[in-house]
């Protein structure tokens, strides 16, 4: 339904300010924002900021509770898993590993799909029609399964199932970014462009990428969701991080013979991968109401 | 119409499984060791069998020729035997399939029956206590890791209250069977005298792995649901309804359900892949003897034709799932027809 628009300012937000006005007005939303970039700093400070050496055993102080019970020591806050390491230092290096490794594996992904779907986008006939029904098989395979398969080729480790991770995410953005070009081709202003006599390159460097960067980052947080479970995942079912190093999710793998005696090690670690997967997700709900509102008003 | 669109869905298919079987053929040769082995699964293969098995494979001919062959093998169901157990892939999958498509079966239906619901009432009361309740509850389940999630209820339902058996299928007091290998139509089917009670310890078992699966799809249906009522709640059909004196419930069911559920049909064939996904992890977490803990096996072992055989038939489930979804989509759906 259209509306009618009146503008009763003299002088009007841009669409990025109106934006960000919509999505601060989201308490939860910004609140995941604010949750996100902290932890973004650190997952890159923190070699910096680790209290004691992530790897290092210490045998006199197996199992040590958190500070907040009787039994724990305050050097210690989040106590020990069961080979003696401090279990904060732990969980923060671990931020780079699940956190980190999945925004680069999603950034990869993005920069990949972008470019698929702006040449996908931007043809018509078979060629793309072609190219979207082998798009459709990659989107098939459950993404765990293609990681099983490329650990079975690769070797197992964190690295390769990255690329399991990549492939498994590009799909969406490819159809994704291809979508939102059309949507945009149909509009009366890149008509207008055209009838200027812009080429296909400067319509899609100036015209309509600068009208679909907020739609390419919702899917980029939506990405970054099902990607920090994989990686947790596949670091879980020891296919991917591989035993001492500190992923969330192998963290919790190596707990579990020592879940009766101490259930923070196995409970942690799952609080942060549910802590940062719900800012994630906070933050690309957020942008989808603020897009919406922006819209209506 | 419709025929001319089947038979492009239909020539789509086979293009899509012919991909399919190339990505399985070319594994042979991308997985580490022999290509020999890895296609025939046998170990220690004497000289004097290798020519015999080279012969048959075609390897000295060109790859075409090879991947016809494979082809072949495929549609006989002579497939490779698994380096472990020295079977055919083909009948080990038989085996593991159905209690797979089980506890998959249960959580969709589970997630539908919960899911929809839930989504209706978030939407009608859009805004309200409910609404938040509803739509918060659907976030936390949406972004919880899934094997997480498991452990938590394990740890309380079995460690703690000791309500719910940890692993498997069926206690080892009973033994039932097998004929679908579904488990449940399996005792209900079964003659043995202790019935009920092996129906009640399988349901006992199938509580929790169906509920830490169930989770993620329900909370997908929500958000969906939630979606696409709210959409169709603006739609000017409903305001033209109220105005005609329809009462909230008569416009709910007769002209918002019937809109608002039409997508929901192409979204249980989209989720099925991350439903399979989930449904792996979830089988490793209780030791449910289905296909996804048999894969992760595999994985451990370097299975190399199990690996193979198991991408196969999953893709091809998948495939099929979501090809019958779409259909089912535009046949419903008469403005999905782009004819």
């Amino acid at each position: 339904m259209k509306k009618l628009r009146l503008y009763y300012e003299e002088y009007n937000k841009g669409p990025f300010a109106l934006l960000w006005k919509h999505f601060t007005q989201q308490h939860f939303a910004f609140f995941g924002f604010i949750t996100l970039l902290l932890l973004l700093l650190l997952a890159l400070l923190t070699p910096f900021l680790t209290p004691h050496d992530p790897y290092l055993q210490n045998s006199q102080l197996l199992l040590v509770p958190p500070s907040w019970q009787n039994s724990g020591l305050v050097s210690y806050p989040l106590g020990t898993d069961d080979l003696g390491r401090d279990l904060m230092s732990r969980l923060m290096l671990g931020t780079s590993y699940t956190f980190g490794l999945a925004i680069l594996a999603v950034l990869g992904s993005l920069i990949v799909g972008v470019i698929l779907g702006a040449l996908s986008g931007m043809s018509k006939g078979v060629k793309s029609s072609v190219f979207n029904h082998l798009l459709d098989l990659a989107l098939t395979i459950p993404s765990l399964l293609l990681a099983i398969v490329i650990v079975a080729v690769l070797g197992p480790g964190l690295l390769n199932t990255i690329w399991a991770i990549m492939l498994a995410l590009l799909p969406q953005f490819v159809h994704g970014v291809r979508n939102a070009i059309q949507q945009q081709l149909k509009q009366d202003y890149v008509t207008a462009y055209r009838l200027d006599g812009a080429s296909q390159r400067q319509l899609l460097l100036f015209v309509i990428f600068p009208n679909i960067w907020e739609q390419l980052v919702l899917m980029f947080t939506m990405a970054l969701s099902t990607a920090v479970l994989d990686v947790a995942a596949l670091g879980f079912l020891s296919i991917g991080a591989q035993s001492p190093t500190a992923e969330w999710g192998s963290m919790i793998a190596d707990s579990l013979d020592s879940i009766y005696l101490a259930p923070w090690t196995v409970a942690l670690p799952g609080l942060m991968i549910f802590i940062t997967v719900l800012a994630v997700n906070l933050v690309g709900d957020g942008i989808r109401v603020a897009m919406k509102k922006r819209r209506e008003n | 119409m419709m025929f001319h669109y089947l038979l492009r869905r239909l020539f789509l298919l086979g293009f899509v499984f012919v991909a399919l079987t190339i990505f399985a053929f070319s594994l042979g040769y991308l997985f580490p060791g022999d290509v020999l082995g890895n296609f025939t699964g046998l170990r220690n293969i004497s000289p004097a069998e290798e020519i015999v098995l080279r012969q048959q494979l075609g390897l000295d001919q060109s790859y075409w020729q090879q991947y016809i062959y494979f082809n072949q093998r495929i549609l006989d169901g002579n497939w490779a035997l698994s380096f472990s157990s020295q079977q055919n892939v083909l009948d080990e999958i038989i085996n593991v399939m159905p209690a797979t498509l089980e506890l998959a079966s249960y959580a969709l239906l589970l997630s539908l029956i919960v899911g929809i619901p839930l989504g209706i009432i978030a939407a009608v009361r859009k805004d309200k206590w409910l609404d938040k309740l509803i739509s918060g509850l659907a976030l936390v389940g949406y972004s919880i890791p899934i094997f997480w999630w498991a452990l938590l209820l394990i740890m309380v339902f079995s460690l703690t209250l000791g309500w719910l058996p940890t692993s498997g299928r069926l206690s080892v007091l009973y033994e039932i069977p097998t004929m679908s290998g579904f488990m449940l139509p399996d005792i209900l089917l079964s003659q043995v005298p202790y019935r009920e009670e092996a129906l009640v310890d399988a349901i006992r078992h199938l509580l929790l792995p169906a509920v830490v699966l169930a989770t993620y799809p329900t909370t997908v249906m929500i958000r969906f649901t939630r979606e696409s009522m709210l959409d169709v709640l603006e739609q000017n059909y409903i305001k033209t309804a109220r105005a005609k004196g329809l009462t909230r419930l008569q416009v709910l069911y007769t002209h918002g359900l019937r809109n608002a559920l039409l997508p929901v049909t192409r979204q249980v064939g989209l989720q099925f892949s991350t439903l399979i996904t989930l449904a792996m992890i979830t089988e490793v977490i209780f030791s449910w003897p289905g296909i996804g803990s048999w894969l992760i096996d595999g994985i451990y072992q370097r299975n190399f034709p199990a690996i193979q055989g198991g991408l196969l038939v999953v893709s091809s489930l998948v495939i099929a799932v979501n090809m019958f979804t779409e259909i089912l989509h535009t046949m419903l759906n008469p403005l999905a027809r782009k004819f």
